[in-house]
């Protein structure tokens, strides 16, 4: 079979372009999401979007995208595409960073393991090479995490009213490091006390439910894993966001039902 | 400058209304449908052939401005997805009429020349552009002057990025366009000769030796 054909075959059920194409066969097969909640219909697995149903899945919480990608509409893809080629630009970004700030330092190799650069454990301590996080499925869910919290509201005035360098260690919220290696639980915490902080910047409540709810319910949807597949419609002006008709991240939550609008958009802003 | 920008975007063809809501989306996007403005364009590129060759440019600045204004991604997925309803309903629009075919593939191609992420074209659209292209090359299609005019505009344009993205699948094509060039019987003289060009052109490192020139465009003297 030439390779055109069976390149049609495979793609005229899905324009998928992760290589892991065996998990994402059967992804539409599992009855309940990663966050256990059991699914109401396969999600639609096929190449038609998903655009002209913003209600279609309002009980379930998105789950997990995972490292292996389910079959998505080109949307989803370029921005997933986006997503990784950001991270990778960061990552150079990054390596470029801490290689500079290494070399005054040493006049040996840069070889890892090297016991000089664990020592400096400050906080501006950048890791040896070989200490970086490089996996990109934990690279992409981080930098998930972390544009959600970038997306608010809060973060937006925090930035305009502190710029980077009058920013104080422990009193300005930073965004975790998302190179650095830490466990999942340590990584997950981080963001959460983040967030928390940045909510320090939260223009003046309108809705004082809604900011109580944002505030009680962090904490547990933040352990959720969530897919950045924005399938709701564009959101009509709201009374508390000041920016209109954007795609948002819808998260209901799983305690009190209600919908709460924790971002203004979905953005792939590199770190 | 308002007018060259009309000009450069070839908008001329939209109702008023509609010109109105393009020159408002390119200037403050986060204002506007941009559901609605992705729709209103991607109807216009299959009706209108010119425009059809040129609407990537307009989609790619209104991308840039939104993510500039408002960090969001709202119209690119919109149009993403819109395309993809219509490249999916494809062989039903080439049955129902050339013409709008011709003008999908047009503007699926336009929109992978222009509508790059960080640089790079869109990966998404690298097998869809592909099986355009492939039913381009089809029998049926390469006897139709018009189709054949439309596959060899595409590889002018997109041709050494396509071939960079996948060399296997652009040998495929193209060893069907040379079958269809030496076998084929029913291919019409212009047909034959388009053929040819872009066998050559391909041969030559995408792009035309100075005697290819001469031999394939000197004689148009109109």
């Amino acid at each position: 079979m030439s390779e055109h054909q069976r390149y049609r075959r495979e793609n005229d059920h899905k324009h998928d372009e992760n290589r892991n194409k065996g998990s994402s066969r059967w992804s539409h097969c599992r009855k309940r999401g990663a966050d256990g909640v059991l699914r109401k219909s396969p999600a639609g697995e096929e190449l038609v979007p998903d655009q002209r149903s913003p209600q279609s899945r309002p009980e379930r919480t998105p789950e997990s995208d995972g490292p292996v990608s389910r079959v998505r509409n080109w949307g989803d893809q370029v921005e997933a595409h986006e997503m990784r080629s950001n991270i990778q630009r960061d990552m150079h970004r990054y390596r470029r960073r801490i290689l500079t700030v290494d070399f005054p330092q040493r006049d040996r190799k840069i070889s890892s393991g090297s016991s000089d650069s664990r020592d400096s454990r400050d906080s501006r301590d950048s890791p040896a090479k070989g200490d970086m996080e490089t996996d990109e499925a934990i690279l992409v869910r981080r930098q998930k995490q972390i544009n959600y919290g970038k997306n608010t509201l809060a973060y937006d005035r925090y930035i305009k009213e502190i710029p980077k360098h009058l920013r104080q260690q422990g009193v300005h919220p930073k965004t975790p490091n998302k190179f650095k290696k830490y466990s999942r639980r340590s990584w997950d915490q981080q963001i959460k006390l983040w967030r928390v902080k940045l909510h320090a910047w939260d223009p003046p409540a309108e809705e004082g439910s809604l900011q109580q709810i944002e505030e009680i319910d962090l904490g547990e949807i933040m352990d959720f894993e969530f897919d950045v597949e924005c399938s709701a419609e564009t959101e009509s002006q709201s009374p508390t966001t000041t920016a209109p008709s954007l795609p948002l991240t819808e998260v209901t939550s799983q305690f009190t039902g209600n919908h709460i609008s924790l971002t203004r958009g979905c953005t792939m802003k590199p770190v | 400058m308002e007018n060259s920008s009309k000009e450069d975007y070839k908008i001329q063809s939209f109702d008023l209304e509609n010109q109105k809501l393009l020159k408002t989306a390119l200037k403050d996007p986060g204002s506007v449908d941009l559901e609605k403005v992705s729709s209103v364009i991607v109807d216009q590129s299959l009706k209108d052939q010119i425009f059809s060759r040129e609407a990537g440019r307009i989609c790619f600045t209104i991308v840039q401005a939104e993510a500039k204004q408002t960090n969001g991604s709202v119209f690119r997925r919109n149009l993403l997805n819109r395309l993809q309803l219509e490249f999916k309903a494809r062989e039903e629009t080439r049955t129902r009429s050339t013409q709008e075919w011709v003008c999908l593939v047009s503007f699926i191609c336009n929109v992978f020349d222009n509508l790059k992420v960080n640089n790079m074209p869109m990966m998404a659209l690298v097998h869809p552009v592909y099986d355009c292209l492939f039913r381009l090359a089809q029998s049926d299609a390469l006897m139709n002057e018009d189709e054949v005019d439309c596959l060899v505009l595409q590889l002018h344009r997109i041709g050494d990025q396509l071939e960079k993205m996948n060399m296997h699948l652009m040998d495929e094509l193209f060893n069907l366009l040379r079958d269809g060039f030496l076998l084929q019987e029913d291919l019409s003289s212009m047909g034959r000769l388009l053929l040819l060009e872009i066998l050559e052109f391909r041969a030559g490192g995408w792009t035309l030796s100075d005697t290819a020139q001469k031999y394939y465009y000197s004689e148009l003297t109109d």
